[in-house]
C-alpha cells in the first residue's frame, strides 16, 4: 500500500501578510499550505483569503490541533469543523502532526512529543484509522520537533512513524528539519532516520530554518534552511523520489519574494538530485 | 512506567503549573515524571521539560498580547505578562484553536485585583473586536436597495444589522481609552472619569471598527437587532419630538448605518 497524492511541486505557507502581494498574480505559486485552524471560522477576511487562494492554486490543509497521541477522545467538534473545510475547500490532502497537543480537555497548543511505546503505536493507530473514517480520505502525519525523549521508548521514533502509516494506512509528511533538529537535541542518526521510513508513504516535504540555542536546536521557523538541513534534504530525495516540498515561515516572515525565492531553491535542489541539473543557487 | 494516560496528565500539569517560565518545572517537578525524561547531552530532564513550559506560555501569552493590544499599551509588557500567565493558569485554554484563548480574559480582568478600572471594559471592546473580526459574512444593504421602495411599504419594514455587529455596554468611555491607548503618552491613557456608554463594533469588507452610540441609537438599535418595523424604529425615536422631526432623526441614523455596511440585504 501507498499514499496517494499528487505531486503539485514547491508550495507556499499561505499567510495573511503576503495576501496583498499574492493577489496583484505576480508571483509563481504551485501550490498552498493553510493552517486548518485558522480557516475554521464562520466568515470574514480568512474564508474569504482561502477561497481565493484556492481558486489560484492547488490547497493543502495543514492541521496542528488534532492532537492524534492525546488519550483525550477525539474532539468532536474539531472534527466536524476539519470536515466541513474539507468538503469545502476540497484540499489534495489534509496534514496534522505525530504528538499530542492536550489532555484533561485542556489544550497546550504545543506539538508534544509521544513515547514510543506499543502502547502509544496502538493509540495512534486507533485514532488515525478513526480520522481516516471520518474524513472520508486518507491524512498524513508530520514528524515533530522534539526537545525530550522518554525513557520507556522501545521503538526509534522512524520505527514508531513507519509502522503508524502502514498499520493506520495512512501517508507521512517528511519534516526534514525537524529530523536534523532532533537528531541534535537526541543524538540520533538523521541518516537512519530516513533510511527507516517506508518510502512509499512519504507524501510531503517540509524544510525549514531552526534557532541553535547553544545546548539545544529550537525549531522556531523564523529563518533561511541551513545548508546541512539543504544536504539532508538530498538524501531524502534520493531516497523518496520527486515529492511535493514546502519551506515553512511561521515567524519574522519575510516578503513573498523571499518565501518563492526559497521554494525556487527547493526546485532546484530537486532537479540537482533528480536530473542531474547543475548545482541549485546558493 | 506510567500508563501514557497518566504520562500526559502529569506532564501537562507540570508545563501549566508554573507561573512565570524558566525555571518553573524545575522547582515544580514531579519525581515521577522526571525518571521519565531522558537525561542526554547537555541538557537534564527538568531542563527539557522547561522548553516545553517556557514555550507554553510563551506562545498563548502571545496569542493573547495580539488579542488584546490596547490593555497591553496601558499595562507595559512585564505587567501584561503576569496578568496573562495568572489568566492562564485559571482558564487554561479548552479550545484546539488558539483563536479562543482570551475569550474569558475580560471577565478575569474584572475580577482581579490592582488594574485600572475601566481595563476589563477596554477588554471587553477589544475581544468584541475579535469575535467580529471572523463572524458570519452577509451582503451589507445599500442605499440603492432602498430607493426603488414603495413609500407605502417603508412603515412595515423590517431591516436587520449584519452578523458581524455586536454592542459593547461599558461603564467608561471605552472608545476615547481604546484611541488614547494607541499611543500611551504618560497621563493619557487612562485619563477621564466613569460613563456609562454603548459601543457598536461592526466589520465592514474586512475592517474592524467600532463608534459610540448616541442616545436615539442606543433606544433604536434594540429595536432592530427584534426584527421590529421601521414604524416602531420612529417611534422609538419620538421621545421628547414631533413625529417627523423623530423620522427625520433616525432617517439620518438610517443613513449612518447604510454607510457603515452595519445593515444586511433584505431577503429576496
Amino acid at each position: 500500500m501507498a499514499i496517494a497524492v499528487p505531486f503539485l511541486g514547491h508550495g507556499v505557507g499561505l499567510r495573511p501578510k503576503h495576501f496583498p502581494q499574492l493577489w496583484d498574480g505576480t508571483a509563481r505559486v504551485d501550490w498552498f499550505e493553510a493552517i486548518s485552524e485558522n480557516y475554521m471560522v464562520a466568515g470574514g477576511r480568512p474564508r474569504a483569503a482561502l477561497e481565493r487562494a484556492r481558486s489560484m492554486a492547488p490547497l493543502v490543509l495543514h492541521g496542528v490541533s488534532l492532537s492524534i497521541g492525546s488519550t483525550d477522545p477525539l474532539d468532536e467538534a474539531y472534527l466536524r469543523a476539519l470536515g466541513d473545510l474539507v468538503a469545502r475547500m476540497e484540499p489534495a490532502w489534509v496534514s496534522d502532526h505525530l504528538c499530542w497537543s492536550g489532555v484533561g480537555g485542556h489544550y497546550a497548543h504545543d506539538l508534544l512529543p509521544l513515547p514510543y511505546t506499543e502502547e502509544a503505536l496502538a493509540h495512534v493507530v486507533r485514532r488515525v484509522v478513526a480520522v481516516q473514517e471520518r474524513l472520508g480520505r486518507q491524512i498524513i502525519i508530520e514528524n515533530v520537533s522534539s526537545y525530550l525523549t522518554y525513557t520507556h521508548s522501545t521503538l526509534a521514533e522512524w520505527e514508531f512513524l513507519g509502522a503508524v502509516a502502514e498499520r493506520a494506512d495512512c501517508g507521512l509528511l517528511l519534516d526534514v528539519n525537524n529530523v536534523y533538529v532532533s537528531a541534535t537535541n537526541h543524538g540520533f542518526s538523521a541518516d537512519a532516520y530516513l533510511a527507516g521510513l517506508p518510502p512509499d508513504r512519504v507524501g510531503q516535504i517540509h524544510l525549514a530554518g531552526h534557532t541553535d540555542m547553544g545546548t539545544y536546536l529550537f525549531d522556531t521557523h523564523d529563518a533561511p534552511v541551513i545548508e546541512p538541513v539543504w544536504d539532508l534534504y538530498r538524501q531524502a530525495l534520493r531516497r523518496f523520489g520527486r515529492v511535493s516540498t514546502l519551506v515553512e515561515w511561521d515567524d519574522h516572515i519575510p516578503e513573498l519574494d523571499v518565501v518563492c525565492a526559497e521554494a525556487e531553491r527547493a526546485r532546484a535542489v530537486e532537479a540537482e538530485v533528480l536530473e542531474g541539473a547543475n548545482a541549485a543557487p546558493a | 512506567m506510567l500508563p501514557l494516560r497518566e504520562l500526559q496528565l502529569r506532564l501537562s500539569t507540570a508545563l501549566s503549573a508554573g507561573p512565570t517560565g524558566t525555571g518553573a518545572v524545575a522547582d515544580a517537578v514531579d519525581p515521577a515524571l522526571l525518571a521519565l525524561v531522558n537525561d542526554r547531552g547537555g541538557l537534564g530532564p527538568a531542563q527539557r521539560l522547561d522548553i516545553y513550559a517556557d514555550m507554553y506560555r510563551t506562545r498563548l501569552v502571545d496569542v493573547l498580547r495580539e488579542d488584546f493590544p490596547r490593555v497591553l499599551a496601558i499595562l507595559g509588557d512585564e505587567e501584561f505578562r503576569a496578568l496573562a500567565c495568572q489568566y492562564l493558569a485559571r482558564h487554561p485554554s479548552t479550545h484546539p484553536s488558539v483563536r479562543y484563548v482570551g475569550r474569558r480574559f475580560a471577565e478575569f480582568v474584572a475580577g482581579a485585583a490592582a488594574l485600572p478600572p475601566f481595563l476589563a471594559d477596554l477588554a471587553r471592546l477589544e475581544w468584541a473586536r475579535v469575535e467580529v473580526f471572523d463572524a458570519p459574512d452577509a451582503e451589507p444593504l445599500r442605499l440603492s436597495d432602498l430607493e426603488s421602495l414603495p413609500a407605502s411599504d417603508w412603515p412595515a419594514l423590517r431591516l436587520r444589522p449584519i452578523p458581524a455587529c455586536l454592542l459593547v455596554e461599558c461603564a467608561w468611555p471605552v472608545h476615547e481609552i481604546w484611541a488614547a491607548a494607541e499611543d500611551p503618552a504618560p497621563g493619557r491613557a487612562g485619563a477621564g472619569r466613569p460613563e456609562a456608554s454603548t459601543i457598536r463594533v461592526w466589520r465592514e469588507g474586512w475592517s474592524v471598527s467600532h463608534a459610540a452610540m448616541g442616545d436615539l441609537e442606543r433606544r433604536v438599535f434594540p429595536l432592530l437587532e427584534q426584527g421590529e418595523p421601521f414604524a416602531r424604529l420612529c417611534a422609538a425615536g419620538e421621545a421628547g419630538l414631533e413625529p417627523a422631526a423623530a423620522a427625520r432623526e433616525v432617517g439620518s441614523l438610517l443613513m449612518r448605518w447604510l454607510e457603515d455596511g452595519l445593515l444586511a440585504r433584505l431577503p429576496a
